[in-house]
């Protein structure tokens, strides 16, 4: 077998620490302390890199934040219904979501605030802790929860149905569509919330689902009423 | 701004959750970003540095993502698909912060005189074993060239492969072979060099201690 020298294993070097190992290489790094300590040097290195891997930690949570903000400020992201699908709405529910349906007034609308109110309240009474329960004093002692909130919901959704047959087919498929999306999503913030009744923070994912069918609803008896 | 809220969307699957973002579903778009961030975060870290610019970059990482996420048509892995995002986010910030616009041959290739590899290995015979910890190669990856620190922090510290490496570096797996070995010896040149300075040091403070007494 060939000899090879320290400036000769340097080709070797790169395809040794891939793992590649020649006789000629093995045999000179067998008696070259110099060219067995630059392995032993990278071999260190390679492992010490190879142990932070194990201490890698999430971004704080305000990248998140910060990150949702200037999705929701482009109109990348909403909650559920598709931006440009009837009313323009702000991504994240707020109070301005609610005080939006005010300047307009007709029949569908009243039952789209009709309900929204119905979802505030429900939660405002349901919630252990919930700030709202001062907001909504004046229905102190009317016992609504979910459940009946749910039926209502329902019962409304029967009625916008109606109206929304009068539109065109392609409008109704769409609405349709919508609805079928938040529907999942309240089905996935109800197990949330079932599975810790007293996350807050699930709680509001819900409500905000609630008013978003609500919205939903409204906007499929307002396209109904306006094809009559 | 917008409030901090999390959903348990869990048990999304990472395609469905995909699909969902594709629609702009909010709750997709946070799936995916719980899944992915502790990565893209840990390697803008290890590339510049600073929490508060690794901060920055994993935002900027993964609004261009966000941007882009309508044309992902699973062609490659989406975490490489990412990955290659945020290294090139991250090499667009070096770039500028270096004040010039070279090309990511340049970033790879440093010549001789600022700080490539030398094409020997010669020298006296110091043994990094068991000298190197954390801080110290820490410092030392700081002062690697962007590309190569780049494909050093994909493959020794995340554990990706070449071939993988190369889709996100846009490169040959040879390349990456390559990059990968200048990099490991020119941390093995650093690290000897903050050894041998320290050991000056060492020197110094013990001569000063030895003056000081007589």
């Amino acid at each position: 077998m060939a000899t090879i020298t320290c400036r000769d294993f340097l080709a070797y070097l790169e395809p040794w620490m891939e793992g590649e190992r020649p006789p000629d290489a093995q045999a000179h790094v067998r008696t070259c302390s110099h060219c067995s300590g630059v392995i032993k040097d990278l071999e260190a290195i390679h492992t010490e890199a190879g142990s932070w891997n194990a201490s890698e930690q999430d971004a704080p949570e305000r990248v998140w934040t910060a990150l949702r903000a200037q999705l929701e400020q482009e109109g990348l992201i909403h909650d559920t219904i598709p931006a440009g699908e009837g009313r323009t709405r702000a991504a994240a529910p707020s109070a301005g979501w609610f005080a939006g349906l005010f300047p307009r007034l007709p029949r569908p609308v009243l039952a789209g605030a009709y309900l929204a109110a119905l979802v505030a309240v429900a939660f405002a009474l349901s919630g252990p802790v919930n700030k709202r329960v001062n907001e909504a004093r004046w229905l102190k002692g009317t016992q609504i929860s979910t459940s009946p909130l749910s039926a209502q919901l329902n019962f409304a959704e029967q009625n916008s149905n109606s109206y929304v047959s009068r539109s065109s087919p392609v409008v109704a498929a769409s609405l349709h569509q919508n609805l079928a999306i938040v529907d999942n999503y309240i089905a996935l913030c109800e197990k949330s919330v079932s599975e810790d009744p007293q996350n807050e923070v699930a709680r509001d994912y819900l409500y905000e689902a609630y008013q978003q069918k609500a919205d939903l609803l409204t906007q499929m008896t307002e396209r109904g009423e306006n094809v009559q | 701004m917008a409030r901090t809220r999390r959903i348990d969307t869990g048990e999304l699957p990472e395609a469905e959750a995909i699909r969902l973002a594709q629609q702009g579903d909010a709750a997709a778009f946070e799936r995916l970003y719980r899944l992915h961030n502790r990565r893209v975060y840990s390697l803008c870290l290890r590339m510049v540095g600073n929490t508060a610019e690794a901060e920055d970059l994993t935002q900027e990482a993964f609004l261009q993502l966000f941007r882009k996420i309508a044309t992902f048509r699973g062609e490659s892995a989406f975490s490489t698909w990412l990955h290659r995002l945020a290294v090139n986010v991250v090499l667009m910030k070096l770039r500028k912060k270096s004040g010039n616009e070279s090309s990511l041959e340049e970033l790879t290739e440093p010549d001789e005189d600022s700080g490539g590899p030398r094409r020997d290995f010669g020298g006296p015979d110091l043994r990094l074993s068991g000298s190197i910890d954390r801080v110290n190669l820490q410092r030392a990856v700081e002062q690697l060239p962007p590309g190569y620190k780049s494909v050093f922090v994909l493959h020794d510290v995340q554990g990706y492969e070449h071939n993988e490496i190369a889709e996100i570096m846009a490169c040959s797996i040879g390349n990456s072979k390559s990059q990968l070995h200048k990099a490991r010896m020119r941390l093995r040149e650093l690290l000897h060099e903050a050894l041998r300075a320290q050991a000056r040091e060492d020197r110094k403070a013990a001569s000063a201690e030895t003056g000081g007494k007589d």
